[in-house]
């Protein structure tokens, strides 16, 4: 059986994460999140996978390739116009000729997910989980185990089930979709409110994880579930003098010097300098190539590649982007915040500072809890960060 | 590297020959030429010099052909040396890649035997072998033919009245195209995907026979066998460019990668070579193209960081040079460690009495058996015939060979090593960034697209940089390019400058920057594009028409931004003019012959 992954869009509301790089291929973990959903499908022996990608497809294509790598058999065709999900979908028609399931490429779930589906599937199936926030997304009303209907964010939500994206078609849903576009209708929940008239549309029901990343505070819990099961395994240097407890896993060439305290679970890549005397607390993913100075402490967040780090600075439940240089002394301060959501305030659980690539931050900086900072920004000496900084600003 | 195609089906032949030869133009070639069955006879034509020289119109209409690429080893090229070949009596003709070892004795047998040859190759005794042992059997004919050969060879045999194509091969390729109502033979696959994707590989020392509906194949043994069909995934290759659409862009932009890669488990800890075991008080580099570019840089990086004298030499020439009583510790850097004359560099190095070390990134490749000491650069295979992270990755292992020398003889201090490497550790951040930047840098090659000439200049650790620019620019856009130091201009080239010579200027922020302003100035005086890369400055800014800014690093790691934003000028030039890039005419990837 094949399985196709939407992965073209852009995914505007995680900026400043996406300004470079696709949506899907936004670390958490150290691994992009679309690897993640790959790696679970072959997990479940499915490994003939059709990748539809749009925006920056050669990011998605360079990195996994053909999918050998990845024990996968990896086709790519292309969106070239981000018009709905079930447009997406719509372009694997010719490379698709039998029963088939989809799962988007920005979810991240695991091979309990995938499982749970495929055992529980029958006939035409979506899966549908139970979520805090049903109003967000597509709400599942169900009648004796099949969907009665599905209302894509409802102002008033009548249950928690929502539907995941993940489904299991035939091939008719390509003449439903193109039916259906030819009134512009280009969502994939629509095509199957019609399709369900026509047979039935089985509801399968999962508690194993699926996340969505909708925001960049949404990262932080992400990455926090994919380190969770982190192996420990270490093809660095460990210098004398260095603690190390719990699931920690260090890429090759990484150097952790005397003195630092890890407690897993935590991941750092490969080619890092740590210490000596840091400390990295669980669920912390470091990327490749950084460095975390002396005395500097990170928690609960997400360092991509290239990232400085200076002493005596604090980091926590933060999510920074590549190559950003942090200098000595800076302090992200962490409380529960209302964000702005859909044009709503909505409520976020302890959350620090989220930084854009390639900002550099000079000496004694200081955060305020849930701010954004923009791309390439340069923020002077002893600033203290109260609201989002928009790209390629200079803050004084 | 010559091409092989054949064709034998219900259509004419000759253009379907020549389509075929132009998709495999990217193996290099120096003659082209094509034999066609024609009544009670074969027709030939061939030619030195490109396929469009040969004539079509002068071809016969015919079902059943074979064309070749020749690329020069045995017999300079001439239209004599191209290749089909006829027998004496002109009832075969025959094609060949490889290099038939034993040729000389073959040869001389025939001769006494009466054959008369027209041309110095090996692959023309095949033909006459072919007619010597010829018994109203053509398969059992070259059968017993193969096995008289020693060497590498794909042949393909036409013979005077027959709708088939005999064909051999052993270490040399060949692929056969499975069609309908016809069926082809090529030396590489793309050659073949107009007609069909479905191919069989043959084995070393299989014989086949190519019908329009039939293939048939023996093993070396001479027992019929049957091999695979393959169906060639069309998207396939699409995969492999990773959605890049060449090689060369792909291969720029796994630049970032390259040099993680190439840093990797060196940067803190350097343990490939045990410097200390070698006298390193003078060293030589010695390499050919880019990858001489890449050693000048290194003299640079050498002098600067660990304070040793460094010369380098081009490896065509040191091995004609004069030996002298010094006894330089020599580099010699080869991309895929097979270039012939790197290799017959180190052999003479160590017959010098030289310690060598070999700088490569094909693992176990043959330099590596000639030297003491080996380094790989770790960048991953490189398809594009244009070189680009290989260069990158040969700087970046120079930096780590400097770093370790100057700390073993005392030279660098360890803070300033210290700095050095988090310089290191940083660069395949700032590639990408500078990769992110190449819409601008897009747009700048419109203003070269137009030129017949385009100058790179550069000073110190950047006039390398400035030959390797043009270099790239050569090679992947045919336009003539030259690398000056800024200083030698006005000895000389700036005779050439004109208001339609664009100069390509590489200004950092070091000791030589207000010379290069200087330069620039007088070269705007002249009224020629000015094209500036490096780093940003008002003053240079309204000298030059255009400022391509890199991230700003330290001089001395300069030479690996500057150069991905040449290696993208020259890339986009290319694509703008609709340039064969990843396999540009003429040239080869490694270059196997001196």
């Amino acid at each position: 059986m094949k399985a196709v992954i939407p992965a073209a869009g852009e995914g505007t509301r995680l900026r400043p994460f996406t300004s470079s790089e696709p949506k899907v291929m936004i670390p958490v973990a150290n691994k992009p999140i679309l690897q993640h959903i790959v790696e679970a499908l072959v997990e479940c022996n499915i490994t003939d996978i059709v990748i539809v990608v749009g925006y920056q497809r050669q990011r998605i294509m360079s990195y996994f390739g053909n999918g050998e790598d990845f024990g996968a058999d990896i086709q790519y065709v292309t969106q070239s116009k981000q018009l709905g999900t079930a447009h997406a979908l719509f372009q694997a028609r010719h490379v698709i000729d039998d029963n088939f399931i989809v799962l988007p490429g920005d979810n991240l779930v695991n091979k309990e997910t995938i499982q749970d589906f495929l055992t529980e599937k029958k006939g035409i199936s979506v899966l549908i989980t139970r979520n805090e926030h049903p109003s967000k997304y597509g709400v599942v009303s169900m009648q004796n185990g099949v969907v009665k209907e599905i209302v894509e964010k409802p102002v008033e939500s009548t249950s928690h089930l929502i539907s995941t994206g993940i489904y299991y078609l035939s091939t008719d849903v390509f003449t439903k979709i193109q039916e259906m576009m030819y009134d512009n209708i280009y969502d994939l929940t629509s095509v199957m409110n019609s399709l369900k008239s026509e047979k039935p549309l089985y509801g399968v029901h999962t508690d194993s994880m699926w996340m969505d990343a909708v925001y960049p505070w949404d990262l932080i819990k992400l990455n926090s579930a994919a380190v969770t099961n982190t192996a420990p395994s270490s093809k660095g240097v460990i210098e004398d003098g260095v603690t190390i407890k719990g699931g920690v896993s260090i890429g090759e060439g990484s150097v952790i010097k005397g003195g630092t305290y890890i407690e897993g679970p935590v991941i750092i890549g490969e080619g890092c300098e740590i210490g000596p005397h840091a400390c990295i607390l669980p669920s912390s993913s470091i990327g490749n190539d950084c460095s975390i100075a002396p005395f500097s402490m990170v928690q609960n967040s997400i360092v991509m590649d290239g990232v400085n780090l200076g002493p005596s600075s604090l980091l926590d439940s933060s999510v920074i982007g590549e190559g950003v240089e942090i200098g000595a002394g800076f302090n992200s301060h962490v409380d529960t915040v209302d964000m702005i959501v859909d044009e709503k305030l909505e409520k976020v659980e302890n959350i620090g500072c989220m930084i854009g690539e390639d900002t550099v931050i000079a000496g004694g900086v200081t955060s305020y809890p849930g701010v954004l900072i923009g791309e390439e920004c340069h923020i002077r000496t002893g600033v203290v960060l109260r609201e989002d900084i928009s790209p390629r600003s200079t803050v004084f | 590297m010559c091409g092989i195609v054949g064709y034998t089906g219900i259509n004419s032949v000759g253009d379907i020959l020549l389509r075929g030869l132009k998709r495999l133009e990217y193996r290099g070639y120096d003659s082209a030429g094509v034999a066609i069955v024609e009544n009670d006879g074969i027709y030939l034509q061939k030619t030195k010099g490109r396929i469009r020289d040969l004539d079509e119109d002068e071809f016969p209409y015919g079902n059943v052909g074979i064309g070749h690429t020749r690329w020069a080893t045995h017999g300079k090229p001439c239209d004599e040396n191209s290749h089909p070949f006829y027998d004496c009596a002109g009832e075969f003709a025959v094609v060949h890649n490889g290099i038939i070892d034993n040729f000389v004795t073959i040869k001389e047998e025939l001769t006494k035997k009466g054959h008369e040859f027209t041309s110095e190759t090996d692959s023309e005794v095949i033909a006459h072998l072919i007619e010597d042992n010829y018994d109203d059997d053509l398969v059992a004919t070259v059968q017993k033919v193969v096995t008289k050969l020693k060497g590498s060879y794909a042949i393909c045999v036409l013979q005077k009245n027959s709708h088939r194509i005999l064909i051999a091969r052993n270490q040399s390729p060949l692929v056969i195209g499975v069609g309908v109502d016809e069926n082809l033979v090529a030396s590489d696959v793309p050659a073949l995907l107009d007609y069909t994707n479905e191919v069989k590989y043959l084995e070393d020392g299989d014989v086949a026979e190519i019908c329009s509906n039939e293939v048939r194949i023996w093993d070396s043994l001479g027992n019929a066998v049957e091999r695979e069909t393959v169906e060639i995934d069309w998207d396939l290759e699409d995969a492999e460019k990773g959605g890049y659409e060449h090689y060369m862009l792909k291969e720029i932009y796994e630049q970032p990668k390259a040099i993680h890669d190439s840093l990797l488990g060196r940067l803190f800890e350097f343990n490939d070579v045990d410097f200390k075991r070698y006298d390193t008080s003078f060293i030589r580099i010695i390499s050919c193209g880019t990858s001489y570019h890449a050693a000048l840089v290194g003299k640079y990086i050498i002098e600067e960081i660990a304070k040793i004298p460094c010369t380098v030499e081009l490896a065509s020439e040191y091995r004609y040079s004069s030996p002298s009583d010094l006894l330089p510790f020599t580099i010699l850097i080869s991309q895929s460690g097979e270039t012939a004359d790197t290799i017959v560099a180190a052999k003479e190095a160590k017959l010098r009495g030289c310690k060598t070390l070999a700088i490569t990134n094909v693992i176990n490749s043959s330099i590596t058996r000639e030297v003491n000491e080996v380094i790989y650069t770790q960048a991953g295979p490189e398809i594009g015939v244009a070189a680009t992270k290989t260069f990158t990755t040969q700087l970046i292992v120079l930096y780590l060979i400097a770093l370790e020398l100057g700390l073993n003889n005392n030279k660098l201090l360890r803070e300033d090593a210290q700095e050095y490497r988090s310089e290191l550790r940083r660069l395949p951040r700032y590639v990408k960034v500078l990769l992110d930047r190449s819409e601008q840098i897009r747009k700048v090659c419109k203003k070269l697209v137009e030129a017949d000439d385009i100058f790179f200049v550069g000073r110190n650790i950047n006039y390398p940089v400035a030959l390797e620019g043009a270099l790239k620019l050569k090679e992947i856009a045919y336009i003539h390019s030259a690398g000056y130091p800024a200083g030698e201009l006005k000895h000389g080239p700036f005779a050439l400058l004109t208001e339609s010579t664009p100069v390509v200027a590489i200004l950092v922020k070091d000791h030589t920057f207000e010379k290069m302003l200087g330069n620039i100035g007088e070269i705007a005086a002249r009224g020629s594009p000015i094209i500036a890369v490096g780093d940003h400055d008002k003053e240079l800014k309204k000298l030059s028409d255009e400022l391509i800014t890199i991230p700003s690093v330290p001089p001395m790691f300069s030479p690996i931004l500057v150069n991905v934003v040449l290696q993208l000028l020259a890339y986009y030039t290319a694509y703008e003019l609709d340039c064969s890039i990843d396999k540009p005419r003429n040239l080869a990837k490694s270059v196997t012959v001196e």
